[in-house]
């Protein structure tokens, strides 16, 4: 089965995930990667040119189409009207769409599915072929109690993929083709300001991530684990109820289904019940260590090793037993 | 002005378990509840009606009977109405299918100026709806919102991308997908909920919105579920006793054997 597909992304690492994933359903069909520019920047993925990009995408797409848009910032109703055009471009109409999840992203999807009168699926961790060819998405349901795999049973497919790593080596660069958005498009979403936001938090990129949830009682608990995160050159994370329901911690420190997913070698959940939805985030971890005083929690069957005892006791004793 | 929320019913996810046994997900019989993303929709709503002057506030709600008593805890918040949707044809996977029959909703219920939501719900978690509901109304989508001003000339929104916090404007009507980290959702004592009388809730069923079944069958979004299976991941669960220090000194032993450390 040969596909033409179509791929697009809000950054660099989400455009190549979306690519190589195209490259094992295309065949010897294509792989195209829409890039929108406009104000004199690459805007989707976010890059310094298009050059970048056409080497990122370097043996997994075909070409790259550059689609000018005619604003300086993201906008997932132009992205859309881009999606669209390039679909009805060359000489096949495409077969898939492939976006990677990001909040302009699930706009794009949204209204770029509805346009094609589409099938279409979210949070797709991977999109495959059938034994019978058609296209089958699999993704993580209920919080992540389980994997479903769903056949995808219209033509085109939309399709929203979770972001993940691509492993693929860039380059060489592959060539640059321009699109003209259709007369008309445009949006009446006007901005105003933007300002960039500084990340001081990496969790998906830490080796050791140190993590704390409802076992501390007050926010400024979460004190003492500070000296447990320098000694182990760690990250700090949390849990939910931490960051969206206390709000102790800031969004982006949060670990799970609705913060980050994370790799590290080396996961220590402090206090933390471990519901299914955290769970999500620490499944690619290597070693998860838990420290909890309630033996029917969650973590406890869900954990390497296990310690039953009041964290405020134990985190002192950790640092100790680091620093010997 | 008129504010239309959009929230959906949904079974406690931290109550869903995998069954072993029988090889599926189990979800009957378990507690059920106003998806906690849609609740700071409501919030934010609230918060609209209570600042703005002739602020009209409506929720609107596919579910069964159980679902009334979300929608009156809805109205509880601080809405002035509540509509149940009949349910049956609900698939938690086709979120565009949900914006197709929520979009009728909203037009049956007429002039919204603004309709709100949260980003994703507890059970799908496809995080599609809000837009795929601009696109079937034609108006803009503003989203991930965490700070919202409406005035005469529209609604200027901050939005939360991440490495960028963008303002924006926007004219109404438009959809607004409110973030979760933009407020904590008041919630009402069980006897708020109660007080709250039946006319105060409407029904619409598939036939006030010129649905069926069967119309709905041809336009699902063509995503249909072949296989399901657990995702535990195994570890080793070992217990490390003793006191504290002892459990610590056990611990730090165990991950530089591991060679985590």
């Amino acid at each position: 089965m040969d596909a033409r597909v179509i791929v697009s992304a809000a950054d660099r690492v989400g455009l190549r995930h979306v690519a190589e994933v195209a490259r094992g359903i295309a065949g010897q069909g294509s792989v195209e990667a829409l890039v929108l520019t406009g104000g004199g920047q690459v805007l989707a993925p976010a890059a310094a040119s298009l050059g970048d990009v056409a080497l990122d995408v370097g043996g997994l797409a075909d070409t790259v189409i550059a689609c000018e848009v005619g604003e300086g910032v993201l906008s997932g109703e132009l992205w859309s009207a881009a999606l669209v055009a390039a679909t009805a471009e060359g000489e096949r109409a495409a077969d898939a769409v492939f976006l990677c999840d990001a909040p302009a992203a699930r706009e794009a999807t949204a209204r770029t599915a509805l346009r094609l009168n589409a099938a279409c699926a979210s949070m797709c961790d991977a999109v495959s072929r059938s034994e019978d060819g058609g296209l089958v998405a699999q993704r993580s349901v209920y919080g992540g109690v389980a994997n479903a795999e769903f056949a995808l049973t219209k033509s085109p497919a939309v399709c929203l993929l979770t972001a993940a790593p691509c492993e693929a080596p860039p380059g060489p660069a592959v060539p640059v083709v321009e699109l003209r958005l259709p007369e008309g498009s445009g949006t009446s979403v006007r901005v105003v300001s933007q300002d960039a936001v500084e990340k001081t938090v990496d969790l998906a990129g830490a080796r050791i991530v140190v993590s704390v949830g409802r076992g501390f009682a007050r926010a400024e608990d979460i004190a003492i684990v500070e000296p447990l995160v320098a000694a182990l050159g760690a990250e700090l994370g949390c849990s939910r109820p931490i960051a969206e329901d206390f709000k102790w911690l800031p969004k982006e420190r949060l670990v799970g289904l609705t913060g980050s997913t994370i790799s590290a070698d080396l996961y220590l959940a402090l206090g933390i019940s471990g519901q299914v939805q955290h769970l999500t985030g620490i499944k690619g971890v290597r070693v998860v260590a838990a420290v909890n005083n309630d033996a029917k929690a969650p973590i406890t069957r869900n954990a390497d090793f296990v310690i039953q005892n009041d964290l405020y006791k134990v985190v002192p004793a950790l640092v100790d037993a680091l620093g010997g | 002005m008129r504010i239309i929320v959009c929230a959906k019913h949904v079974v406690d996810s931290t109550e869903i378990r995998w069954d072993d046994e029988r090889g599926e997900v189990i979800l009957r019989n378990l507690p059920t509840k106003i998806s906690d993303y849609d609740r700071n929709a409501l919030e934010a709503a609230v918060v609209l009606k209570e600042t703005g002057e002739f602020v009209d506030l409506d929720v609107l709600m596919v579910g069964g009977e159980a679902a009334v008593k979300s929608l009156k805890e809805a109205v509880a918040m601080g809405a002035d109405k509540g509509y149940l949707i009949e349910d049956g044809w609900l698939d938690a996977f086709d979120p565009l299918l949900t914006a197709r029959v929520l979009a009728k909703a909203v037009e049956k219920l007429g002039d919204a100026d603004v309709v709100m939501c949260g980003l994703v719900s507890e059970d799908g978690y496809n995080g599609l709806t809000p837009a795929a509901l601009a696109e079937l109304l034609q108006v803009p989508y503003v989203a991930p919102v965490v700070g919202i001003k409406i005035d005469d000339d529209g609604v200027e929104a901050v939005l939360d991308q991440g490495d960028t916090l963008t303002t924006v404007r926007a004219p109404l009507p438009c959809v607004i997908g409110v973030d979760s980290s933009m407020n904590v959702p008041r919630l009402p004592t069980v006897l708020q909920t109660m007080k709250v009388k039946s006319d105060r809730i409407g029904r619409l069923s598939l036939g006030d919105l010129d649905l069926s079944a069967e119309s709905l069958g041809e336009i699902a979004s063509g995503v249909e579920l072949r296989a399901c299976t657990s995702s535990v991941v195994e570890r080793q669960g070992v217990v490390l006793d003793g006191s504290p220090e002892e459990a610590a000194a056990a611990l730090v032993a165990k991950l530089r054997e591991a060679a985590v450390l």
